[in-house]
């Protein structure tokens, strides 16, 4: 996908040039950035004052060019922050509103109703009015109605935004399941780490109106533009896991990594898919120079400082153990515990800590 | 005084007490057809699109509604009547307007209109362009939108807003009374009736009809109000 655009805004102007082309690409960045400005201009609802958008081979917009097609048919999808339903149709109704469009802009690519109603669990939902939904439902159902107009693109603005932190925690995994049961291309607007990283393959940075890094989310947040950024936002490693064994009575769950490590994470039936992402935050990793002893913790894992970022009084430390481990300290216990570049470390990870998708 | 089940009545609502009501509520009802596709019109355009000179559109439509219905009244009989423009080319086929129920129909339209106009462009403000725009992107031609989005969810402004343009069209009195005049069995509505009945002493039919007006605004208002409220609910 290539887009460039140029919008003049109230205190800055949003000025943009990027091609990328992932499965689901982040744009991340604080509140009032312009993300959902970009949003609104590459599903043709907002006017571009310069700039050219393309993608799967298709011009929908070039002020050069004079292409300027309208939102109907750039055959984008776009889940808005507030989700947007429409308050006088049932949910099936919505879900179905750009079911059946004749012009059908996107391939259909497999995508039917049974499906996307499994997917998303909604089929129990289907006959209530939209006032009754609660705000992971109405959030779900918005992304069943794009979904269903079989967009080449799907626009996410802030999804998980309106809702509380444990309802986060069960809506992220339906998006993971959009992300790997359709063959749709994504966008997805957040200002929340955890959902960058749990979710994009690609992620631009902006501020400001301006891009200011970009990359794969775990080495791109790394740097020092992110970190600056993100202070207060706790930073999540996030990895690919397979189930190996599961035991109720010891209360946990044995899952291997793409190196080949084993960790414990808390008990889970297994599941239907053995394949899934766990995560466990920079925050809640201990650094140990030596292996520690007689301690509760499940996981101790041995491993090389790769790198250590710092920024205003702390860091990110990137340990090498098969698999990558970012780890947050402050200053003070780097200085302490003498770390540098290519020290061997183990790291010390409470088997609760972790968190399975 | 007539005998009715061992109960007396006085018969107030004589045959003409009818008839005059009727055909307040028939023109009133037409003339509020009559505007209804323009003034949704007009009022969407006001609403959501911008264009030149739609500020002084916009208080065109809203003058008469500060005008002083006499005056409105005086301007619609310059360009209705006989010897403008219009009213000749009107004349030549055979179309007359003033004098007679088409006068009473056009004095009730243009007063009303401002109403219905103002009430409907507020219900359309307050649908969120946010829904439209998402409907868009599903694939809604803009003619979709309008009707399955945008129309349904203001209807119950515009309903409301056809209501009090009904009522203020059988309130019409100034803009009636120059254009069509007070011609008892051909343009007399319930106000030219009661100023009628005043002005001739005839007290009991005043005050019947007084009660029958009374009752329709009553009923009408209400109904909108209660309309209005419903629709800021959901």
């Amino acid at each position: 996908m290539h887009l460039q655009c140029r919008i003049p805004l109230a205190h800055f102007e949003l000025d943009i040039d990027v091609s990328f082309d992932a499965r689901v690409t982040a744009i991340f960045g604080p509140s009032g950035a312009g993300k959902t400005t970009l949003l609104d201009a590459i599903s043709g609802l907002r006017e571009i004052a310069e700039g050219e958008i393309e993608f799967n081979g298709r011009t929908v917009f070039s002020s050069a060019r004079g292409i300027h097609r309208p939102p109907q048919r750039r055959g984008i999808g776009y889940v808005p922050q507030e989700g947007a339903l429409f308050p006088h149709l049932s949910v099936r109704k919505n879900i179905l509103f750009g079911a059946n469009r004749s012009d059908n802009v996107g391939a259909s690519m497999g995508i039917t109703v049974d499906h996307v109603l499994e997917i998303l669990e909604i089929n129990i939902l289907l006959d209530r009015p939209v006032s009754g939904l609660s705000g992971g439902e109405a959030q779900r159902v918005a992304l069943a109605r794009a979904i269903l107009s079989r967009p080449q693109l799907l626009l996410l603005d802030e999804p998980l935004a309106a809702l509380d932190v444990a309802l986060k925690e069960r809506i992220l995994p339906y998006l993971a399941r959009v992300r790997d049961e359709f063959a749709i291309p994504m966008i997805y607007v957040t200002h929340n780490l955890t959902e960058v990283l749990t979710l994009a393959d690609w992620v631009l940075m902006v501020q400001k109106g301006k891009l200011v890094a970009q990359g794969i989310p775990k080495v791109a947040l790394r740097s020092v533009h992110a970190i600056k950024q993100l202070a207060d936002e706790p930073f999540d490693n996030v990895f690919a896991a397979t189930f190996v064994e599961s035991d109720a009575r010891s209360g946990r769950t044995r899952v291997r990594l793409p190196s080949g490590a084993e960790l414990f994470i808390p008990y889970l039936p297994q599941p239907a898919n053995r394949a899934f992402q766990i995560r466990v935050g920079a925050d809640d990793i201990l650094i140990a120079t030596q292996r520690p002893e007689g301690i509760s913790a499940g996981n101790v894992l041995p491993g090389t400082i790769r790198s250590i970022e710092p920024v205003d009084g702390e860091a990110l430390i990137t340990v090498a153990t098969g698999d990558e481990f970012v780890v947050r300290l402050t200053s003070a216990a780097i200085l302490r515990l003498g770390l540098t570049v290519n020290s061997p470390v183990f790291l010390i990870i409470k088997t609760r800590s972790f968190r399975a998708l | 005084m007539i005998e009715h089940g061992g109960r007396h009545h006085i018969v107030i609502f004589s045959l003409d007490t009818w008839q005059i009501t009727l055909f307040s509520l028939a023109v009133g009802l037409a003339s509020t057809l009559l505007i209804l596709p323009f003034g949704i019109a007009l009022a969407w355009l006001f609403a959501r699109k911008e264009w030149p000179l739609k500020s002084v559109i916009e208080t065109l439509v809203l003058l008469p509604l500060v005008m002083p219905p006499v005056s409105t009244g005086l301007i619609l009989l310059k360009i209705f009547g006989r010897r403008s423009p219009l009213g000749q080319w009107l004349y030549q086929r055979g179309i007359e307007i003033v004098f007679n129920w088409k006068g009473v129909l056009i004095a009730m339209s243009v007063m009303s209109f401002p109403l219905l106009v103002r009430s409907v462009r507020t219900s359309f403000a307050e649908v969120s362009p946010r829904l439209e725009q998402i409907a868009a992107t599903l694939g809604a031609s803009p003619l979709k939108i309008f009707f399955a989005i945008t129309l349904p969810l203001a209807y119950k402004g515009i309903v409301a807003g056809a209501l009090l343009a009904f009522s203020r069209a059988l309130g019409e009195f100034g803009a009636t009374i120059l254009l069509a005049g007070n011609i008892p069995g051909r343009t007399q509505t319930l106000s030219l009736a009661i100023f009628s009945f005043v002005q001739t002493g005839k007290d009991t039919e005043a005050y019947t009809l007084l009660g029958i007006t009374v009752f329709l605004a009553f009923t009408f208002v209400w109904f909108s109000e209660w309309l209005l409220r419903a629709g800021r609910n959901t």
